[in-house]
């Protein structure tokens, strides 16, 4: 693979089209087993898995992932010879093909992660091999067709793509084998082995893309070339024609046999031809479209900039007002304006949350996976209901839940002896629920209804007393290298786990990790996790020389302060510093309250000049205007909640990173506002906490 | 439990010591972001690797003045019950090896006007070392009263 050097560009289409077929195949796969079991047909299953398995196998062979091929391929022929005997399928078959799967799975993360897929294992293709019912027999005679194919490709040819090839050509379509020397020159006009692959793809089925390093020169002016083997339909000139591929670097590799031209090509595979139809009306009904989280958060960007120019029609209204001009009309299209802006911005927000049960659906699979592994019989209870979760959520939890689902089955459900004398159905139960937790919080729980945690040998282990609390026992869990268990095996390793769940909760998604445990009734754990990562978009400002920032919806406008206009009353004793004022504006009174003081911030000089502005927030239909130094800007910001008992001060609501690797709070002013109307005006200096120590320099 | 690693620090002339285990790592110190309305022994919020913790300044806690902090001034962050604090010393360097016998009883006037901070003391060497009390010293019963 690393000799082929713009697979980069192919890589992030590759790698999204083969998650989705093979989510696929696993959902087939265990459509299959339900149906296996029930005695249900499994034809459709069957074919729609041959399906995704088949342009896997394509897609890995147009990027050179050869050992998904091989595997791929071998679950093909697995299935074909399931399907001439009659669309059986063994259970051990179901097995095999999950196990082939899972490989797949393991291959195409290795290529996400840049790292070079494991040769496919071989002990999975003898496997799949003597599965096989019809044996290589009918190909025998075909040994004898040539394949006109230059060494350098043919020795790359893996025996099965070969005979898949001789296969094709026996069914009437013909092998070609075009290359192409990749050139700067080239590259320039756009023409690359991305374009040329593409281009190929759309007129013949490509087996293999061979690339091949040779000396700089003429034929090869990147020092390399690629060829590229394909089945095709088309005469070489049609397919020189339809890619503007040069006609010269089209060769044919082999000729059906002239009598056997007749059969159309579709016939070849029973598998892939069937109803295609039926899985176009398929998609169509789901009715669901891709889209990358990327292009929907340029959709958020575009609404943020409408948001910042409505803000500038709301001042320009203001200021036509202020001039004595009837705005009331435009005033209220504004405000219908503003509504519809919110409206449009959580529908975009909406577009990335994803079903629970989405994220869920490949849990059955590695519940079946454990229980085969640990011979436990457990069933799997999902209810979660219609709840969503952000994507960006979602794609870090999920490793969690897998890690808590694995430990359930394998640790704490007992075994079948141990729950028969406690009295249980030998069916252990592990149960997926969720429960929303104000509007911005899930709360996920995973149980069992096993034994319960067993806290004297995880004290043991740990070297640790015996915990009393569920928290303690979290906490021990939760050390790096603890098992729940002696010794380590395949499905849970040894120690790990519950770190990393802790991990992903806790530090990831800023969210809480709880376990509660009943000796003899089972475990449950709870994942409190936020709804969405949140992104903002905020005002930042400076106040006392510290850097602060609101969320921009809080804030209803932003006016210029004349420190001059606002008349602060008499000041209460103790009150040092004058913070609560009011000013005129458009002939009311504006209350005017000094953020640093409210903060019970000292006073501080700003670090640029002082540009007084007021930020006014509405509360129960009265305006306030707090008073900051200066305005810094607008930007969005990545909302991190502050958790830990010692940040549950009012008013402070979360922090960010503005770019410089510190923490930059965020205020709720709108708090400070209502906390100043709870103490009324018995107590105003109150609000400020007394006694602070400064802050070292 | 006593762990046999302790991380020792120093805050004013007196050497500490917390066990290694809770410790997730010593971080140098340039400010933190004050948080208003915080405990006054709160030196504010610091981003140790994406996570905001708020920093706990010991010379505030146990009740000496402020100083400018130094190159040598440093964040120890532990992780306790859940939160992940961090403790500002003036100086964290060393681990040291510690054995159950080493260590003894605070002197009962120690263990009174420490505030519960401490909770044994011991020789090593030369030196004496005073072993903290975590959970005290971040608050975990306030997280208790929070909680509730």
């Amino acid at each position: 693979m690393s000799d082929t050097p713009d697979l980069s560009e192919f890589l992030d289409a590759y790698l999204g089209e083969a998650d989705e077929h093979l989510t696929n195949a696993n959902a087939q796969l265990l459509a299959i087993d339900t149906n296996l079991r029930s005695g249900a047909p499994v034809a459709r299953q069957v074919r729609e898995l041959f399906r995704a398995l088949h342009t896997i196998k394509g897609l890995s062979a147009m990027v050179g992932v050869d050992p998904i091929v091989a595997i791929a391929h071998r679950m093909e022929t697995v299935l074909r010879s399931s399907d001439r005997g009659g669309g059986h399928l063994t259970s051990e078959a179901v097995d095999l093909l999950l196990q082939g799967t899972r490989a797949i799975e393991l291959r195409v993360r290795a290529v996400r992660e840049h790292a070079s897929p494991p040769d496919a294992p071989r002990a999975l293709l003898d496997a799949l091999d003597a599965f096989e019912s019809e044996p290589r027999a009918q190909l025998a005679s075909t040994d004898l067709l040539p394949l006109a194919l230059d060494p350098r490709v043919a020795t790359k040819l893996a025996p099965f793509e070969h005979e898949e090839i001789l296969r094709a050509v026996l069914a009437g379509r013909r092998a070609i084998c075009v290359w192409f020397a990749p050139s700067t020159a080239l590259a320039s006009v756009g023409v690359t082995i991305r374009s040329v692959r593409e281009k190929l793809g759309s007129v013949a089925e490509i087996i293999k893309v061979v690339p091949i390093s040779m000396p700089e020169g003429d034929d090869a002016p990147g020092a390399m070339v690629f060829s590229l083997v394909a089945l095709t339909t088309l005469s070489d000139d049609e397919v020189a024609g339809r890619t503007e591929i040069e006609r010269r670097f089209v060769v044919c590799v082999a000729e059906p046999p002239a009598a056997e031209a007749e059969p159309a090509a579709a016939e070849a595979d029973p598998l892939m031809g069937a109803d295609d139809g039926d899985a176009l009306i398929d998609v169509r009904r789901s009715g669901v479209v891709r889209v990358e989280v990327s292009r929907l958060d340029q959709a958020l960007e575009h609404l943020s900039a409408l948001i910042i120019s409505r803000s500038r029609l709301l001042r320009e209204i203001t200021r036509l007002g202020e001039l004595g001009v009837d705005t009331r009309a435009l005033g209220a299209i504004a405000r219908e304006q503003s509504r519809q802006l919110k409206e449009l911005r959580a529908s975009i927000l909406g577009l990335r949350m994803v079903p629970l049960t989405e994220v869920l659906d490949r849990v059955p699979l590695i519940v079946r996976g454990v229980r085969r592994s640990t011979g436990k019989t457990a069933r799997l209870e999902v209810d979660v209901g219609r709840a969503e979760l952000d994507k960006a959520v979602a794609e870090r939890i999920f490793p969690a839940i897998v890690q808590l689902v694995r430990n359930a089955v394998d640790h704490g459900i007992e075994g079948r002896e141990a729950r028969l004398a406690a009295g249980k159905p030998d069916d252990g139960v592990v149960r997926i629920a969720c429960a929303a937790v104000g509007n911005a919080q899930l709360e996920l729980r995973v149980s069992d209804d096993g034994g319960g945690l067993d806290r004297a040998g995880l004290a043991r282990r740990a070297g640790a007393p015996i915990p009393e609390t569920d928290a303690a026992t979290l906490a021990l869990l939760c050390r790096r290298g603890i098992s729940t268990r002696d010794r380590a095996d395949a499905t849970s390793g040894r120690g790990m786990g519950m770190d990393i769940v802790r991990r992903i909760v806790v530090e990831q998604l800023g969210g809480e990790l709880s376990v509660h445990s009943e000796p003899g009734r089972g475990t449950t754990f709870a994942l409190r996790v936020p709804l969405t990562i949140s992104i903002v978009d905020a005002l930042t400002f400076e106040c006392s020389a510290q850097r602060f920032a609101v969320p921009l919806s809080a804030v209803d406008e932003i006016i210029e302060i004349d420190t001059l206009r606002v008349a602060y009353g008499p000041q209460r004793a103790g009150g040092a510093v004058e913070w609560a004022g009011v000013m005129e504006r458009r002939g009311a009174a504006l209350s005017v309250l000094r953020l640093d003081a409210a903060l019970g911030l000292g006073h501080r000089a700003a670090t640029g000049p002082m540009r007084p502005k007021g930020l006014i927030i509405r509360s129960d239909g009265e305006s306030f205007a707090f008073v900051v130094d200066r305005m810094l800007g607008q930007q969005e910001i990545v909302v991190r909640p502050l958790t830990d008992p010692l940040l549950a001060v009012p008013g402070v609501t979360g922090a960010t990173d503005l770019g410089d690797g510190k923490p930059t709070l965020i205020l709720d002013l709108l708090a400070l506002c209502v906390r100043h109307r709870g103490a009324g005006a018995r107590n105003m200096s109150g609000l400020g906490p007394a006694g602070r120590t400064e802050h070292r320099a | 439990m006593i762990d046999t690693l302790h991380v020792v620090f120093r805050v004013g002339a007196t050497e500490y010591v917390i066990p290694a285990s809770p410790v997730l790592g010593m971080e140098s110190y340039d400010g933190a972001t004050p948080v208003p309305g915080a405990p006054a022994y709160l030196a504010g919020v610091i981003q140790v690797r994406g996570r905001i913790v708020p920093v706990i300044d010991l010379r505030v806690r146990f009740g000496l003045p402020p100083i400018p902090h130094s190159l040598d001034t440093r964040v120890v962050v532990v992780e306790h019950g859940g939160r992940v604090v961090g403790l500002l010393v003036d100086r964290a360097r060393e681990v040291i090896r510690l054995v159950r016998e080493q260590l003894e009883q605070p002197p009962a006037i120690v263990t009174m006007e420490s505030g519960g901070f401490v909770a044994a003391i011991a020789n090593v060497g030369p030196r004496m070392v005073m072993l903290v009390d975590l959970p005290s010293l971040i608050g975990a019963e306030e997280k208790q009263q929070h909680v509730q």
